[in-house]
């Protein structure tokens, strides 16, 4: 029952709307709205409580309470902060490109909304399940680095600008590194569906089999996303805040949100392509598999938190040579054992 | 090298994270104030002589003290600190003589008017007829005490309501 929770909610308006008598196509096109209107609030839900969580992570570390004051246990605290900065005026400098500058902060959710129907949570649970979904991921994640470089460079402001900058020459070289780590997988699996990708872990994990694929996927992830150590794009001791600086109100807190929702999204990645997706480990089956999908994703949430409050930040040149030095031979070595591997293994047969 | 160091950072992290937090909630609960804390005045009207020692020892001028003499005696009649300009560094408490001004623990003395920001320690009329004269000429020591006793009482009660404690903290 629980197992079969929302593809049960999708089948059941399915027959409620084929009692209605209208054609198939349209039913069809209803399911597939109602799936991802779904989706769009889980995300927008999560990424207001993404923060709250991030405060809480951050306060537990440094051993304070944070947020208890709004709601039980501070839990309405993101929504309250959401309604505060609804209210607050969209300052627009004087000299920005205005339409530039207001369209970056609409357009910068869309790629990660976008990447979000082909993100399977859980048995037969993706919006859309399609026969490139890793390749589409990929292609439309790398797209939120246009949105940051509009932003910055539509703001005419110097920490703007700079950050900006960094936001590009980071996530291209970045960009890199991640591929290349899931290209591992990617050879062992020989599909780039999400589905099949799963269904192949379903003894063993791929983090048990590619582990450094893992850790060079995980930090380049974290680094794509911007968040700490890797964070000089915001570096709020140097430019103050990035590519944000200019933004006040709701257009900061677009900003704030997406970046939330892109933790997601690479966690959500990091788990279907490494920690097996929605399967159980231990043969814990009376589990729902979504439910399974959601702990996997959350604990590397916690994960990329707890980077966030445990290192500095590191240069700029520094970000650089590993990425460029380190993350990609690693990278190419990986794959380069991988397919020898994966040779040795149809010689003898196993 | 090759990471050391970042897992023992994020193994510092993750034992922080389940540690006991430390954080206060300062209206709801309050860190223990030690027993010497330098606080809200306190002061003992039946022990004041009201011989303004304490008003001459303060170096700001923030006691101002009234008295009347009743009979032979000085009778305190007003004891007010303009407590915004004190800086409780406790010289009126050392120069009392008769150990009647006191510190208490109370620190939370923010008022949501200023003219509610003056410390009134007392605020009495001074009472009309000498009547403990000649029970202090006659009467023996225990005696006096007790009827001194008896005519401090209402007096503590004004100042009680010439400050209202309650009002404090807003």
């Amino acid at each position: 029952m629980l197992e079969n929770l929302f593809v049960g909610v999708a089948d059941w308006l399915r027959s409620l709307l084929g009692g209605l008598g209208t054609p198939v196509e349209i039913n069809e096109a209803i399911v597939m709205l109602v799936k991802l209107v779904a989706i769009l609030v889980f995300i927008l839900l999560n990424a207001a409580w993404l923060v709250y969580m991030e405060r809480k992570v951050a306060a537990y570390m440094q051993a304070r309470i944070g947020p208890n004051r709004v709601g039980p246990k501070g839990l309405l605290q993101p929504f309250a902060d959401v309604g505060k900065l609804i209210c607050k005026e969209i300052v627009i400098p004087r000299k920005a490109d205005i339409v530039v500058f207001l369209l970056a902060p609409v357009l910068i959710f869309v790629p990660t909304v976008m990447v979000f129907a082909v993100i399977p949570f859980g048995k037969n649970m993706a919006a859309i399940d399609m026969n490139i979904g890793v390749f589409y991921l990929l292609a439309i994640t790398s797209l939120s680095t246009l949105f940051l470089w509009m932003g910055g460079w539509a703001s005419n402001s110097k920490y703007s600008l700079i950050g900006s900058m960094r936001v590009v020459a980071q996530m291209v070289s970045y960009e890199l590194p991640l591929v290349l780590g899931l290209l591992g997988v990617i050879m062992i699996v020989g599909s780039l569906r999400m589905s099949d990708i799963i269904a192949a872990q379903e003894h063993v994990w791929f983090i048990f089999t590619q582990p450094i694929a893992f850790l060079i996927y995980f930090t380049a992830a974290v680094a794509e996303t911007n968040r700490c150590p890797f964070d000089l794009v915001e570096g709020e001791s140097e430019i103050i805040s990035g590519p944000y600086t200019e933004y006040a109100g709701m257009a900061f807190a677009m900003f704030f949100m997406a970046e939330y929702a892109n933790i997601m999204v690479i966690c959500a990645m990091a788990t279907i392509m490494f920690l097996g997706g929605w399967h159980a480990p231990f043969g814990l089956d009376f589990i729902p598999s979504w439910i399974w999908f959601f702990l996997k994703m959350y604990a590397l949430i916690f994960i990329v938190m707890q980077l966030r409050w445990t290192y500095p930040r590191i240069r700029v040149d520094q970000l650089m040579g590993f990425g460029w030095k380190v993350l990609v031979p690693l990278a190419l070595a990986n794959i380069f054992i991988t397919g020898v591997g994966m040779k040795i293994y149809q010689a003898i047969g196993w | 090298m090759f990471g050391q160091g970042l897992i023992k950072g994020l193994q510092i992290t993750w034992k922080e994270f389940w540690t006991k937090k430390f954080t206060v909630q300062y209206p709801d609960e309050q860190h223990p104030v030690p027993e010497r804390f330098h606080g809200r005045f306190v002061l003992d009207v039946d022990k004041c002589i009201a011989c303004s020692l304490c008003a001459n020892a303060c170096p700001n001028k923030v006691i101002n003290l009234k008295r009347e003499k009743v009979g032979k005696k000085q009778f305190l009649t007003e004891y007010v600190m303009n407590i915004q300009y004190c800086m409780f560094c406790g010289l009126c408490v050392e120069a009392c003589n008769k150990d009647a001004l006191h510190f208490s623990q109370d620190f939370n003395m923010n008022q949501y008017f200023y003219r509610d920001i003056p410390l009134v320690l007392v605020r009495r009329e001074a009472p009309a007829e000498p009547e403990e004269e000649q029970a202090g000429k006659t009467g023996e020591k225990p005696q006096r005490q007790a009827k001194a006793k008896k005519q401090a009482e209402p007096a503590a009660a004004e100042a009680a309501a010439g400050k209202d404690p309650g009002k404090e903290g807003q």
